[in-house]
C-alpha cells in the first residue's frame, strides 16, 4: 500500500525548493536584463557631444560697446550692458518658457507670455519666475570681452574695463 | 494518358476561380450561416464579432467618433507615408521641401493638407470620443482599463501632433518647441534631463529636428498602432460596446445565472475549445460559439436575441463612418491650405507666438505660471482621469447619454471640458501681442 501523496511545498510556499529558488532567479534575471537594456537605451540616447553653439565666446573689443550701449546679441541669446566702463552680460532668454526677450525702454519684454523685466532682468511682471542670469564677463588676454555662459554671477557685479 | 490530359486541361479551366477561393473561402453570403463564416474566416472583418448587438449600431449612441478617429489615423499613416518620399529632416532643407510640396510636387500641397486636417480632426474626434465614452459612463466595469488605454492613447495622440509640427521648421515650429521643451523642463527632479534629451543639445536645432522626426514617423506610430490593437481587442473581450442592463433582458430569477452572463470571458466564448473547457465548471449551459451557431452570447434558456449579424450591418455603418471622414478631410484640404509661416528665425520669436488650437489652453495655463500650468495642473488632470474608473465602480446609467443616475460625475467631467474648452477659446481669440489681452472685435 501506497503512503499518500505529500503535497509538494511548491504549493504550500513554505519551504524553499530548487524549483522555487531556480524560478526566482530567473525572474531576477530576466527582470534584471530589462532594466539594464531600458537604462542602456536610456543612456544611448542622451548624447555626449553635442554640436550647437559654444557656452564661452569672446564678442569683441570693449570699444566696440559705447557707455549707455544695451546690445542684444540675439544669436548668443545675450545682451551686453555697458556704463561707463563697466560691462557686464545679462541672458536674453526668457525664464519663463525660454523665448528670446527684446529690449525695451523699461528693460525687457518677452513676446511669447508677456513677461516683463527691469533693466536689471528683475521681474516686474507676467509669468517669469526668476529674474535673467548674469554672465561672467571677462577679458581675454588678446583684449576681447569673453562670456561664459555657463557661470552666472551675481545680478549688479559688472566687469571694469 | 487522355484522362491525365482531361484533368490538368480541367485544372487550368478552373485555374481562376480556384485561386478566388482559396483566398476568399465564402462567397457573398446569403444565408446566415454564410454571414457569421464570412465574418468568422475574413482576416479583416475577424476583428468583429460574427453578431453585434442592435444597441452598438446606434448612430446616436457612438457617433461613430472611435471609428472616426481610427479612419483619421489611417488617413494620417497613409498620407504620412507619401509625404516622407519629399521630406528632410534637416535643418537647412526642411523649409524648402515645404516650399517644393506646394510648388513642384504633384498633389504635394493636397496630401500635405490633408495630414495636417486630419491631424487636427484626430485630436478633436479622439477627445469627442473620450467625452462620449464619459457621457455614456461606458468606462465602468469591466471596461475600466480600456479607459485607461483610450487616456493614454489621448496623450499619445497629443505627442504625435506635436511632433509632427515641429518638422516643417517654421517660425510655429521652432518656437512651439522651444516653449513646449521648456514645459517639460518645468517637471520636478528630471525635467532638465527630459528636455536635453527630447532636444539632444542645450537648444532648439538640427539634432531635436532628427529627434522629433524619428518620434514622429516612426517610435509614436508603432506605440499608437500597438495600443490602438489591444483598445479594440478589448472592446471584444469586455463584452462589446456598453449598453444598458435593460437591452439584455436577462431572465431575472436566477441571480447566479445573471453573473455567469455578464463575465467578459463567457460573453466571448469565441472556440469549441474554450466553450468546452469552460463548460464543466458550470453545469446545464450552453454557449454560443461563433461560426457555427447564431449569435456570439452565451445563451441561457429563452433570451430575446437583439443582435444582428456584422454581415452587413456593422460593416456598412463602418464603410459609411469611412466615407464621411475621408470626404470631410478631402473637401477641408480643397478649400483650405495648411499653414506654413515664415522660416525659423531663431532670434525672433513671432509675436504673438500661438501653437496650434488644441494647445492653446495649455499655453494659456503657462502664462499664469509655468510650473502649474504646464505640469502641476495637466498631471493632475491625467492622473483624475486614469483613476476614475476605479473611484465610479456603480453599475447604473451604463450605456445611455446623460444618465440621471450620473449627474454628479457627469457635472464633474463636463465642467472639465468646458473650463477647458474657455481657456482654448481664450487663448485663441483674446491673446495678442505680449499675451496681452485684446478683444477681438
Amino acid at each position: 500500500m501506497k503512503a499518500p501523496v505529500k503535497p509538494t511545498s511548491d504549493e504550500s510556499g513554505d519551504a524553499v525548493t530548487r524549483r522555487r529558488l531556480l524560478s526566482w532567479l530567473s525572474g531576477f534575471g530576466l527582470f534584471g536584463s530589462l532594466i539594464i537594456t531600458a537604462f542602456s537605451n536610456l543612456i544611448f540616447i542622451k548624447p555626449r557631444a553635442t554640436y550647437g553653439q559654444p557656452n564661452r565666446f569672446s564678442i569683441g573689443k570693449p570699444e566696440d560697446f559705447p557707455s549707455g550701449a544695451r546690445v542684444s546679441l540675439d544669436e548668443r541669446r545675450v545682451c551686453i550692458v555697458r556704463d561707463g566702463d563697466k560691462i557686464a552680460a545679462i541672458s536674453t532668454t526668457c525664464t519663463h518658457l525660454g523665448c528670446i526677450v527684446s529690449v525695451s525702454e523699461t528693460g525687457f519684454s518677452c513676446p511669447c507670455h508677456g513677461s516683463r523685466y527691469d533693466q536689471d532682468g528683475n521681474v516686474t511682471g507676467g509669468p517669469a519666475p526668476r529674474a535673467l542670469p548674469w554672465f561672467q564677463v571677462s577679458l581675454a588676454p588678446n583684449g576681447e570681452i569673453e562670456i561664459d555662459k555657463d557661470t552666472e554671477i551675481e545680478a549688479g557685479s559688472y566687469l571694469r574695463v | 494518358m487522355s484522362t491525365q490530359r482531361a484533368s490538368t486541361w480541367k485544372s487550368l479551366i478552373e485555374l481562376p476561380e480556384n485561386v478566388w477561393r482559396s483566398i476568399f473561402r465564402n462567397p457573398l453570403p446569403s444565408s446566415d450561416l454564410g454571414r457569421a463564416s464570412t465574418s468568422f474566416t475574413n482576416f479583416f472583418l475577424h476583428l468583429h464579432p460574427v453578431k453585434v448587438h442592435r444597441h452598438s449600431l446606434k448612430g446616436t449612441f457612438t457617433l461613430g467618433l472611435g471609428l472616426i478617429s481610427f479612419f483619421l489615423f489611417f488617413i494620417l499613416v497613409v498620407t504620412g507615408i507619401l509625404l516622407m518620399f519629399y521630406y528632410v529632416p534637416s535643418t537647412t532643407q526642411a523649409y524648402d521641401r515645404m516650399l517644393d510640396l506646394r510648388g513642384t510636387v504633384a498633389f504635394g500641397i493636397f496630401l500635405r493638407n490633408m495630414h495636417r486636417w486630419a491631424a487636427h480632426g484626430m485630436v478633436a474626434a479622439v477627445f469627442l470620443h473620450m467625452c462620449r465614452v464619459f457621457l455614456t459612463g461606458s468606462y465602468k466595469p469591466p471596461r475600466e482599463f480600456n479607459w485607461v488605454l483610450g487616456v493614454i492613447l489621448l496623450l499619445v495622440t497629443l505627442f504625435m501632433s506635436f511632433t509632427g509640427y515641429l518638422l516643417p521648421w517654421d517660425q510655429l515650429a521652432f518656437w512651439a518647441i522651444t516653449v513646449g521643451t521648456s514645459i517639460a523642463s518645468y517637471a520636478p527632479l528630471v525635467g532638465k534631463q527630459v528636455k536635453f534629451i527630447l532636444l539632444g543639445d542645450s537648444t532648439v536645432g538640427q539634432e531635436a529636428l532628427l529627434r522629433f522626426y524619428v518620434l514622429h514617423v516612426a517610435v509614436l506610430p508603432a506605440v499608437l498602432s500597438l495600443l490602438v490593437a489591444i483598445h479594440f481587442w478589448r472592446i471584444r473581450k469586455d463584452g462589446g460596446l456598453s449598453r444598458p442592463e435593460e437591452e439584455d433582458a436577462l431572465p431575472m430569477e436566477n441571480p447566479e445565472q445573471l453573473e455567469v452572463l455578464r463575465g467578459p470571458a463567457m460573453v466571448m466564448a469565441t472556440s469549441p475549445a474554450a466553450a468546452a473547457a469552460a463548460a464543466p465548471l458550470i453545469p446545464k449551459r450552453r454557449y454560443g460559439i461563433q461560426g457555427l451557431v447564431r449569435g456570439p452570447f452565451t445563451k441561457l434558456g429563452n433570451v430575446p436575441d437583439r443582435s444582428e449579424f456584422a454581415w452587413p450591418n456593422l460593416f456598412m455603418a463602418e464603410l459609411v463612418v469611412f466615407l464621411i471622414t475621408v470626404a470631410g478631410v478631402l473637401t477641408v484640404s480643397l478649400f483650405f491650405n495648411a499653414p506654413l509661416e515664415e522660416p525659423v528665425n531663431v532670434m525672433h520669436p513671432p509675436n504673438p507666438a500661438k501653437a496650434p488650437w488644441y494647445f492653446l489652453g495649455l499655453q494659456e495655463q503657462v502664462s499664469y505660471s509655468a510650473f502649474w500650468g504646464g505640469v502641476g495642473i495637466p498631471t493632475i488632470e491625467v492622473l483624475l482621469l486614469l483613476i476614475v474608473p476605479y473611484i465610479d465602480r456603480k453599475i447604473a446609467g451604463v450605456g445611455r447619454w446623460f444618465a440621471r443616475e450620473r449627474l454628479l460625475a457627469n457635472f464633474l467631467f463636463l465642467t472639465f471640458v468646458i473650463v477647458n474648452v474657455i481657456l482654448i477659446i481664450i487663448g485663441t481669440f483674446f491673446r495678442g501681442p505680449n499675451w496681452e489681452f485684446v478683444s477681438p472685435w
